[in-house]
């Protein structure tokens, strides 16, 4: 997009601005809560944290969230036999989206909002579609905010992104001290700053000229890298390979690296019920879904008692292979943004650039025997 | 947006004790809305997801014919670690449940037109090749296909599930029906012999054949040796396989065997399919 | 230090006595090191010591000593292992439950100075967030931080270290086949308790409010669960599902029954060693409840945990004039 679209809008005016946009739209910023920032509805008191890294928990749950509520349902008048409920299911994918609201993200970080084109993929598809995250998903404008300070286990560079990607937002911006530039990506974006006119001016040179520098400054400041190029192509042969026996063995086998990842989408369908104060017959219940991760052992275990992924080492070979194979060959995508949260928050310092490393440094992959 | 996950009700309108153990019941479903009936159109080996309220789901392979109108059938094993399971095996004809599918790529049947077929089950994997026996049977389509064989064995005789069907199988002369108990006793007059041997002193041909195995883990490996040693060549042998699954349609993520989601690109697979994808199931 | 524990190792190998050794190793972050499992005499150099080997190994034993492997006829495998003062007070817990055998050990006891805490250095330079340090290097009592601007500071250890460090009572293992560096106990129990005394005088709305505060930062990753040498259980009970004991969800009160429910099982077997706060994403202040067991099953019973072999848990035995008020009296 040409320069002329580029606008500038006074980083003081901010919260005033979405002030004035809180009737329309259901607003997540960034907050700091509890020493950690994290992506919550917007309040004209709280300052945004220009200067945030990026928030610990993803902005995925946004539109799937950790817990959320498919349907719910009631006892009507009759129980079943064995005292469960009957049939009144009550959908709830209507009720989660935002309705007559739209919902406006703003200031996540470049590499979070390519974790949404990739979940979109996910959750899209021609077969199935998911209503629950894509009611949400369709309704909402996505404004990142460009990083001008990467932190050190940021790796984005190594797969699509970089500090000003503009994958998956519809608008970004870039901090430029007191002035915010604003850069339409997608038509979406253009309308948006189109009909809210009278908040922005145009950009000068000088502020594009700012911005080009913060950002080759940036992009300077992401040192930590892995080559993957046809990381897929290698383990569509790495199955098997003696590298697995040993990469998981310091892993703890907690959910922090999937649960933190914007792009882990596994989840657990579950039913939840409550019962009538002090009598065993249930009420009322809901059937819900919620985060699950592939590092739990009970993620794969069959009601028989077989569970094909037994021990750590086939579990942290599905997280490997999903992320970098099996997904590229579903979806065309690697499913990693090179975030880093799954490195900067893992209890052993299991690095996940460093496992790449070593797996793209392993000469051709002739097929060790079966293990 | 049509939503994946509601359930449809369907009503229990009859239950069936198949074994000795009483640990696999058959129930017939019948839908509640006449609409949702439609919309369940089902091929053999595909499965649907069986929804208790306040108790959960459990994928459960369709066991009747998509031929057979008045209801949709499931036979389901109680294990005592499963939750639904459990609960299903605690309801009563009446009882009002629901169900949401069908899902999988079931068997490719116009592909099996005009070839024999050899059918293979061991105990309670029967289901969904008792769907498609069905299904061969049905007087408009048994003239698609070739001969019928079908080769089924169970620890004891008491765990042979299907008993009156296979009897009327027995009975008819479009369908040779080979049955086997690992263990008789005195009243069993039948074979007695592992599925495996029998396979190989009956010796289908694998001539314009193909071969459905579906059993337990043990014993569908033990019946790949005599199968390729009859000739069958790996595209022409199928499995249908079982994985933990929760959303049933491709998104939940735990079902996969490499890139392919035994829920969505399953659970049929060929011996060729599955010689492609590690060995993690 | 380093130098010492190398040169055991080397000998362990070269002798044929263990088949693994698990010590640290280079961490990829500053004032980070990270578990590292060593096969053999040619990579000892892996190994490192410094103030950020904070992980709790012991948490790695019992899994090389499953009953199912010793069923497919597998000989267990001897396993060296580097343990400070909690790791080996972990140990000898895990070995008085029959989690791990002894005989299968060999133990290279360390004097620890204590470890440093990672969030106490980020906040004692910068605000949260703010900056990021790039790199940290440790002489004789300080640590040179430095920031992506090149910035240095220079750091006391001593303010930095972490809670579960400061005043500990059993720096050294108590049960070891070799030691690294002088045992010296210390008896600072007071002091050390002292945080609890404080809490304890509270109101009990106040600290139940604080209680449901910390919980509510939960998002069931069980990673304190999982960095826990205690918690080996082959299932636990919050992901049983036939009694589902507690829902998946993020609610509070499933929350609340799965902290207090993996709280109260480490009753008389919880050392302190802090390895679930340091492993919680959350920042949840998990050491508030651990600790306050400590101090109960102490007063209660007479017991400290992992630091005899020979006296019976608590929880494994009875002795007449045990408390019981809290069964008769609820």
């Amino acid at each position: 997009m040409e320069n002329a679209k580029l606008k500038i809008i006074k980083k003081k005016d901010v919260l005033k601005f979405l002030d004035s946009l809180k009737k329309e739209y259901d607003i997540f910023v960034p907050i700091e809560k509890n020493g950690d920032i994290r992506f919550s509805k917007f309040n004209s008191e709280k300052d945004i944290p220009w200067n945030y890294r990026n928030t610990k928990i993803p902005p995925k749950e946004i539109f799937f969230p950790q817990t959320e509520t498919l349907f719910s349902f009631e006892a009507g008048t009759s129980t079943l036999s064995n005292g469960s409920m009957t049939f009144t299911p009550i959908d709830e994918s209507k009720s989660s989206a935002p309705g007559n609201k739209n919902y406006l993200i703003f200031g996540i970080r470049p590499c979070d909002a390519q974790a949404f084109s990739l979940l979109d993929k996910l959750f899209g598809g021609d077969d199935f579609q998911d209503p629950y995250y894509l009611e949400k998903r369709k309704q909402a404008i996505i404004i990142s905010l460009a990083c001008n300070k990467p932190q050190i286990t940021c790796f984005c560079t190594s797969l699509k992104g970089k500090p000003d990607n503009e994958e998956g937002a519809d608008i970004i911006l870039f901090d430029l001290g007191e002035n915010i530039l604003t850069k339409p990506i997608t038509k979406k974006g253009e309308e948006f700053i189109e009909n809210l006119d009278s908040w922005f001016k145009e950009a000068k040179k000088s502020d594009v000229d700012k911005k080009n520098e913060l950002m080759d400054l940036s992009l300077k400041k992401i040192c930590s890298g892995v080559n993957l190029q046809n990381i897929k192509e290698k383990l569509d042969e790495a199955f098997d390979i003696s590298f697995w026996n040993e990469i998981h063995q310091k892993c703890l086998g907690c959910g922090i690296c999937t649960y933190l990842c914007p792009t882990c989408y596994c989840f657990d369908i579950t039913d939840e019920i409550d019962h009538v104060a002090g009598g065993l017959a249930p009420s009322r219940g809901k059937r819900i879904r919620c985060w699950d991760s592939c590092m739990f052992p009970l993620f794969t275990l069959h009601a028989s008692g077989h569970n094909p992924r037994l021990t750590y080492k086939e579990r942290m070979r599905q997280r490997i292979m999903h992320k970098f194979n099996y997904c590229p060959e579903n979806f065309k995508e690697i499913f990693c943004v090179g975030c880093g949260r799954c490195i900067r928050n893992c209890p052993v310092n299991l690095d996940l650039r460093e496992v790449l490393v070593s797996l793209m440094s392993l000469g051709s992959l002739c097929k060790d025997k079966k293990i | 947006m049509n939503n994946p996950y509601l359930p449809m009700p369907v009503t229990i309108k009859k239950i069936t004790i198949e074994n000795e153990a009483r640990d696999i019941k058959t129930f017939d479903l019948v839908f509640n809305v006449k609409k949702d009936n439609e919309k369940f159109k089902y091929t053999c080996g595909q499965f649907a997801e069986i929804s208790m309220l306040g108790i959960g789901e459990a994928p459960i392979g369709i066991a009747s014919s998509p031929m057979d109108e008045d209801s949709v059938q499931f036979t389901v094993k109680k294990y005592n670690t499963g939750v639904v399971t459990s609960a299903l095996h605690n309801l009563c004809p009446g009882d009002m449940i629901g169900i949401r599918g069908p899902y999988g790529n079931g068997f490719p049947m116009k592909d099996f037109e005009g070839k024999n077929l050899v059918i293979i089950g061991g105990g309670f994997a029967l289901t969904t090749l008792r769907s498609l026996t069905r299904y061969i049977l049905h007087k408009k389509n048994r003239d698609h296909f070739k001969d019928v064989t079908v080769l089924y064995g169970a620890r004891s005789p008491g765990e042979l599930i299907y008993k009156s069907e296979l009897r009327e199988w027995e009975e008819r002369d479009d369908i040779n029906v080979y049955l086997t108990v690992d263990r008789g006793d005195e009243n069993w007059k039948g074979r007695v012999g592992l599925v495996p041997n029998v396979l190989s002193e009956v010796a289908p041909s694998s001539k314009n054949s193909v071969a459905l195995i579906c059993g337990p883990l043990i014993m569908v490996k033990f019946t790949m040796l005599p199968i390729i040693d009859l000739g069958f060549e790996p595209d022409k042998i199928f499995f249908s396989l079982e994985m933990r699954m929760k959303c049933g349609i491709g998104k939940c993520g735990r079902c996969n065997i490499g890139t392919k989601y035994v829920c969505k690109d399953g659970p049929v697979f060929t011996y060729q399919e599955l010689q492609g994808l590690p060995n993690e199931y | 230090m380093i130098e010492k524990i190398k040169e055991v190792v080397k000998k362990l190998f070269k002798e044929d006595k263990i088949d693994i050794f698990i010590g640290y190793g280079e961490g990829t972050l500053p004032l980070r090191t990270t578990p590292c499992f060593i096969t053999g005499p040619d990579n000892i150099e892996k190994l490192v010591w410094n103030s950020y080997c904070f992980n709790n190994l012991a948490v790695y034993l019992p899994r090389f000593f499953l009953p199912q492997l010793q069923k497919k006829d597998l000989k267990f495998p001897r396993i060296g292992i580097l343990a400070k003062g909690c790791d080996g007070r972990s140990i000898v817990g895990l070995i008085k439950e029959h989690q791990i055998p002894r005989e299968n050990l060999y133990i290279i006891g360390i004097n620890c100075s204590g470890m440093i805490d990672i969030e106490k250095v980020q906040n004692a330079v910068y605000k949260m967030q703010e900056v990021e340090i790039v790199s940290a290097k440790e002489k004789s009592g300080k640590v040179l931080v430095e920031n992506e601007d090149n910035k240095k500071v220079e750091l006391k250890k001593e303010e930095l270290l972490a809670e579960v460090c400061k005043n500990c009572q059993y720096t050294a293992p108590l049960i070891y086949d070799v030691l690294i560096g002088e045992e010296k106990r210390k008896t600072k129990e007071k002091e050390r308790a002292a945080f609890i005394k404080e809490f304890e005088k509270k109101p009990l709305e106040e600290r139940w409010k604080y209680f449901q505060e910390q919980v509510s930062k939960c998002i069931r990753c069980y990673a304190c669960r999982q960095a826990c040498p205690n918690c080996y259980c082959k299932e636990c009970f919050a992901d049983q599902t036939r009694p589902k004991w507690i829902g998946a969800t993020e609610n509070i009160s499933d929350i609340m029954f799965f902290q207090i429910g993996r709280i109260l099982h480490q009753a008389g077997r919880c050392v302190d060693c802090g390895a679930c706060v340091r492993a919680c994403p959350m920042g949840i202040d998990l050491r508030i409840f651990t600790y306050k067991l400590i101090e109960d099953v102490k007063e209660f019973f007479g017991y400290e945990a992992g630091i005899s072999l020979e006296e019976a848990p608590p929880l494994a035995t009875f002795k007449p004039d045990d408390k019981q008020e809290f069964i008769t009296e609820p």
